[in-house]
């Protein structure tokens, strides 16, 4: 649980700060989003999805 | 009715209003100091939400976003990135402080960081940096107030007395519900902001050019190039980039007044949990950008302040009823953050820098009249400021984001690592912040380095941490087991 705890954090770290490294272009566009802002829109839903794995890992077994 | 009549009466109800529900906790009850300073330890998840996404939202990602997206097109693109990584730094820090804060009765970073380190030297070290910060960071709400009042309302009030109206009503709802207003108040503004951003990045784009997808083909048209670093830029590279989010993600949760609003939560899950929510609220940072790409093909010719890029392309498109929606939302975007900056600020300066040198022996009671007090006396120094200097503290507004960043391995390190100390803390800090005043007063940000144009507060971080983790490791260990395990938050046992 530690060790994907770890992986889960740095993840969305990797995909925004390590991505611009690849995703610096324009084209294609997504949803009609040049590509660079596309991704790093990603690496908001990104962070929101490894943020609620975290939340449920850690609260797992808690009475609520 | 004319326009101007129309936008300003709107902007007046929101000014007004908002000023209403936030001095109405202080006069309900009598708020005891406590209460006052940290909202009696008591918010739950919805108070909690709005005072730590209150303050992120301000007048840079109402008026700025846009007005960076005008004149600088991609380098933007690294505000959507940042603050959803720092609330991954927020889910570990946040739940970690704020029980510290509880079980000790502190209130501020400073406070905070007095106690970890067991050192009263570094305590007001701490506040004397953060007001340093934070003053110019009031200043620069302040001055964007000032601005957007005097152009929402077509020129009919002008900034100054646009300034000195609705920061009095600020400074005295401040000083008399403390941060139960700045909450209330929050969850107003964040509304209305919204309301606004979504509504007008919804219309304009598709109202000039059919589609979103149809605003970046003129875009990629008109200027080729605009949409990929560096864009308008010369610097503002991959590197650039990638530096400045590590940095802003970093320093985020660094400002002193954040570390006050943790301590305001009911208990460390309520902050947890609004640590996986808040990356979501960021998409809305998406809309004040398309309006700027917007503005940039619409208005002719180019505006000489691009943070009015937003307002001029709602003049433009629609008539004064318009023009006050925005008026009121962009004023309490400065107005609200600008609340909880004023009380942070007077509680750092009036308990750990004169409480903890010129001032010790104060009673309580007196230091809760006095930080009231001084809660007034620095809106006017604020005032003052804006007034009669507006260009004095631009170099140190420059340096807020990397010089707050600092505070990175104190507090991170302070709270989980055992072996951080004050000697290490203190070396680190004084290597990064000299490191941000030099380049900042060189104009070395961003700071080439092998080919590369680094964010030069970036550098200054891991200057910072090489020092305090190598300096630590040489001295003692200066933290008995006793204090690391007062300190340290209880981990859950393991299932």
């Amino acid at each position: 649980m530690r060790t994907l705890k770890i992986f889960l954090t740095l993840l969305p770290f990797a995909w925004t700060i390590g991505g611009v490294a690849f995703a610096n272009r324009i084209r294609p566009f997504v949803l009609g989003l040049p590509f660079l802002m596309f991704w790093i829109l990603s690496g908001i839903l990104l962070a929101f999805l490894c943020l609620t794995a975290m939340y449920k890992i850690d609260t797992h077994g808690q009475k609520h | 009715m004319s326009n101007a009549s129309v936008a300003l009466i709107i902007i007046a109800i929101f000014i007004m209003g908002s000023a209403a529900v936030g001095i109405a906790p202080g006069l309900r009850e009598k708020l005891s100091f406590e209460q006052w300073a940290v909202g009696g330890r008591n918010f739950g998840r919805g108070m909690n939400w709005f005072i730590l996404a209150g303050e992120i939202y301000t007048a840079f990602a109402f008026m700025g976003a846009a007005g960076w997206a005008y004149s600088k097109g991609a380098p933007v693109f690294y505000a959507l990135g940042y603050g959803c990584l720092a609330y991954i730094v927020g889910y570990y820090l946040l739940p970690a402080m704020s029980p510290i804060g509880r079980r000790f009765g502190l209130m501020t970073q400073a406070d905070l960081v007095e106690h970890i380190y067991d050192s009263r030297v570094l305590g007001v070290l701490t506040a004397a940096i953060g007001v340093c910060f934070m003053l110019p960071y009031l200043q620069l709400q302040l001055t964007g107030l000032g601005l957007i009042i005097e152009t929402c309302s077509y020129g009919v009030i002008p900034r100054t007395t646009a300034m000195i109206i609705a920061f009095g009503l600020v400074a005295t709802f401040v000083s008399v519900s403390g941060l139960k207003g700045v909450a209330a108040t929050a969850i107003i503004k964040d509304i209305v902001m919204i309301v606004a951003v979504v509504y007008f990045g919804v219309y304009l784009p598709v109202h000039y050019f059919g589609s979103y997808g149809g605003l970046f083909e003129a875009v990629d048209k008109a200027k080729p190039g605009l949409l990929m670093l560096p864009g308008a830029t010369k610097n503002m590279d991959v590197s650039w980039m990638m530096s400045t989010i590590a940095l802003t993600s970093l320093g985020f949760y660094m400002w002193p007044h954040l570390t006050a609003n943790s301590f305001s939560a009911r208990n460390p899950d309520v902050l947890k949990h609004n640590a996986v929510y808040l990356p979501l609220y960021q998409i809305c940072l998406l809309f004040p950008i398309l309006i700027g790409f917007t503005a940039l093909l619409v208005i002719q010719p180019t505006l000489k302040t691009p943070d009015m890029a937003f307002m001029m392309l709602v003049q433009k498109s629609f008539p004064g009823w318009a023009l006050g929606m925005v008026g009121g939302a962009g004023a309490l975007a400065c107005m609200i953050p600008a609340a909880d900056l004023l009380l942070a600020t007077s509680m750092v300066f009036t308990r750990n820098v004169y409480g903890r040198t010129a001032g010790t022996g104060t009673s309580p009671a007196a230091m809760a009249r006095l930080t009231k007090g001084v809660v007034l006396g620095l809106a006017v120094v604020a005032l003052m400021l804006c007034i009669f200097s507006p260009g004095m503290l631009v170099n140190l507004l420059l340096t807020g984001y990397s010089g707050v960043s600092q505070f990175f391995p104190l507090l991170v390190l302070g709270v989980f690592w055992k072996r951080a100390n004050k000697i290490g803390a203190f070396c680190g800090l004084a290597v990064g912040e000299f490191l941000v005043f030099y380049t900042m007063l060189n104009k070395l940000d961003p700071l080439p380095v092998a080919g590369m144009n680094l964010n030069a507060g970036f550098i200054a971080l891991v200057a910072n941490m090489l020092v305090f983790v190598v300096v630590s490791l040489l001295v003692a260990p200066q933290r008995s087991e006793s204090v690391y395990l007062s300190t340290h938050p209880v981990e859950p046992a393991a299932h």
